[in-house]
């Protein structure tokens, strides 16, 4: 491994402000023995830039933070921070905040110590360090309580104070492995919007690394699927959830109506297919390529119509209407496969129909994806 | 917290501390019953004593043989307490939340000293002392006694350490903290009471380590025991149970320091690793 020649200036104090913290992996590999954990992955995170790294357990999502982070050394491949690449560094010198699972703050200091610790080990003089400790402290909504001992603060101020020990010594770019996951839904919310707000506030580059797809949409920039140590899909939230490439990320990211297609034209970013019972459809086509294809339609992008159409549409026999609070989940029986379609109970809609009640669905062509079936 | 609610509850078992009195006296009172005899007005070794004084102490410490066997107690028990405290105390940090091959050998290896019959270690270090040519004073005994005690601060520090959050440690280093520096302010506050009762250990071995000290003992290193046991052979003077009352004692402060001690730290902060 080549130690890095250039000494990055991003590392200089006082340039809190400028943009920094693009880290790059380069066909970064992980093998444990002959598992392979993380396969020759590419990726590229922009200074500022908020990416998630979604996938289930498994999928060598948090594997791939710990190598940025520096704590799992790659087999093969490279790791650069702002340029330079960092794989012969130790996790300390790279000047990245991590913020860990249960937050691992340290049980036996205060919360203000606990922020000032990076501070302390950069020789940061007594009165300056304490001073920015307490204004990271009130950054992030805790200030006041920086005499506490972790244990006796909650878990979400715990997690404030991760945070704010993780973002006091400007850190190139923030790392966060799930860290939401021992919250309660509704302060995991509030957190998810709170980290958020403070990442746009202060420009920072943040990865993110979660199973919780819920998590990644309301937060991400960028949203990079991982499955079996490779990246299935990367895009914006709206895109992978809108527009899956194959029918496991559609799966994944929520609920979702697969219909087999067979494709009989594609042209243009749209395809014209068959749908089987269902008839004709023409849907997106982003150009994903495989041997067995379906169509993705999200519950709430399917809606009742008052007629039959000519394509994307089905008639059918609605099977049953389940009140789920804010939205109702309808079963509807159409062209031999059951369908979900979820509207907003404020709508009304079919929600008066019967069960047994003839109705008609259709949807919106950019709403419908079609993908690669895999398997 | 709830952790400490059920010894407590032990104790108010009636019964079960019935029947365990007479097994805490059988433990504890021929122990005690040197305490009397080293205080004996006789110039033997009598019970019960036939009156109270002091003399036997007093000739105790006027006697250079049972002073200096006392001093090459004590340095033999430095050297073994600060090794020990070392060697233990890195193996359980170094082996600590880490798996490879072969790491339940490297683990017998270092508990190996307490499962070999002394007899055998103290042959051992006797043929090797000799061979390197260390011997006639107290280092060999003293490394030997080292030793016997790593596995002790071994198991006490490893115990404590069963509570250390290993996020700890990186989310240190993430800090920007080296080697030393994690070391002080993240093992270091969690293995604190393992140390303590871990050199503590160590230094009963020591002191109550008789038969590699006789296998290696010379004049100007004959430690306490091995003095009571050549002296016991030939004239039973109260001397030895002066120095038997002088080793309850030493034990019983030991034992008083890691009780304050815990306690002291049950009712001031109890330092709980987070989400263990």
């Amino acid at each position: 491994m080549s130690t890095p020649t250039i000494a990055p200036t991003a590392r200089q104090p006082g340039t809190a402000t400028a943009r920094k913290g693009a880290i790059e992996l380069r066909q970064v590999r992980k093998t444990y023995g002959e598992v392979v954990a993380v396969d020759r992955l590419d990726l590229s995170i922009q200074p500022g830039e908020f990416v998630t790294l979604l996938g289930p357990s498994g999928s060598g999502k948090t594997t791939t933070m710990m190598m940025v982070a520096g704590f799992e050394e790659h087999t093969s491949g490279s790791v650069m921070i702002d340029g330079a690449p960092v794989d012969s560094l130790p996790p300390r010198e790279r000047n990245l905040g991590v913020v860990f699972q249960n937050y691992a703050l340290f049980p036996h200091m205060s919360a203000r110590e606990n922020v000032e610790f990076a501070l302390r080990m950069r020789r940061v003089p007594k009165a300056e360090s304490r001073r920015r400790a307490d204004d990271a402290l009130d950054r992030v909504g805790l200030a006041g309580l920086g005499g506490r001992k972790p244990r006796q603060l909650s878990g979400g101020q715990q997690q404030r104070v991760a945070l704010a020990r993780a973002l006091v010594f400007n850190p190139a770019a923030l790392l966060l492995d799930e860290p939401m996951a021992a919250l309660d839904k509704r302060l995991r919310e509030h957190m998810q919007e709170e980290i958020k707000a403070l990442q746009k506030s202060l420009g920072i580059s943040v990865l993110f690394v979660t199973h919780d797809q819920d998590e990644a949409m309301a937060m991400s920039d960028r949203i990079v699927v991982m499955k079996d140590g490779r990246i299935v899909q990367s895009g914006p939230p709206e895109e992978v959830y809108n527009h899956p490439v194959t029918d496991w990320v559609a799966s994944f990211l929520g609920d979702t109506n697969l219909i087999p297609a067979t494709v009989i034209s594609r042209e243009g970013g749209e395809a014209v297919v068959d749908l089987g019972g269902l008839g004709a459809g023409r849907v997106r086509d982003r150009g994903a390529r495989g041997d067995k294809y379906a169509v993705s339609i999200r519950p709430e992008h399917l809606t009742f119509r008052v007629a039959p159409g000519r394509e994307n549409s089905g008639t059918g026999e609605l099977v049953s209407s389940t009140n789920l609070g804010a939205t109702i989940r309808h079963r509807i029986m159409a062209g031999g496969r059951e369908l979900q379609l979820r509207e907003l109970s404020s709508n009304g809609g079919a929600a008066g129909q019967p069960a047994g009640a003839t109705v008609h669905v259709g949807w919106d062509a950019d709403k419908a994806q079609l993908l690669v079936l895999e398997g | 917290m709830k952790r400490f609610s059920a010894p407590r509850a032990g104790i108010r078992r009636k019964p079960l501390s019935l029947l365990s009195l007479p097994v805490f006296a059988f433990l504890v009172v021929p122990t005690l019953i040197v305490v009397p005899v080293a205080l004996n007005n006789s110039r033997y070794i009598t019970f019960p004593p036939d009156g109270i004084s002091l003399a036997a102490v007093q000739g105790f410490f006027a006697d250079p043989a049972w002073t200096s066997a006392l001093s090459a107690s004590m340095q033999a028990a430095a050297i073994a307490v600060v090794l020990g405290v070392v060697f233990g105390a890195s193996a359980a940090i170094g082996l600590h939340g880490r798996k490879f091959p072969g790491q339940q050998a490297v683990v017998g290896l270092v508990l190996a000293p307490m499962i070999v019959p002394t007899v055998v270690l103290a042959l051992a270090f006797y043929q090797f002392f000799i061979s390197v040519g260390l011997v006639g004073s107290i280092v060999p005994i003293g490394l030997a006694h080292a030793v016997i005690a790593t596995p002790y601060v071994y198991l006490t520090t490893r115990a404590s350490l069963a509570g250390l959050n290993p996020a700890l440690v990186r989310s240190a280093q993430s800090l920007g903290a080296g080697t030393l520096s994690v070391f002080r302010h993240v093992h270091m506050p969690v293995i604190l009471p393992g140390l303590i009762s871990g050199a503590l250990f160590a230094f009963s071995v020591s002191i109550d380590e008789t038969v590699m000290s006789l296998f290696m003992q010379s004049p100007g290193a004959t430690t306490l025991p091995v003095k009571m046991f050549t002296d016991i052979q030939f004239n039973l003077t109260p001397k030895i149970a002066v120095s038997s009352a002088l080793l309850v004692t030493v034990a019983t402060i030991g034992l008083l320091i890691q009780v304050v001690y815990v306690l002291k730290r049950r009712s001031t902060a109890r330092m709980m690793p987070l989400a263990a």
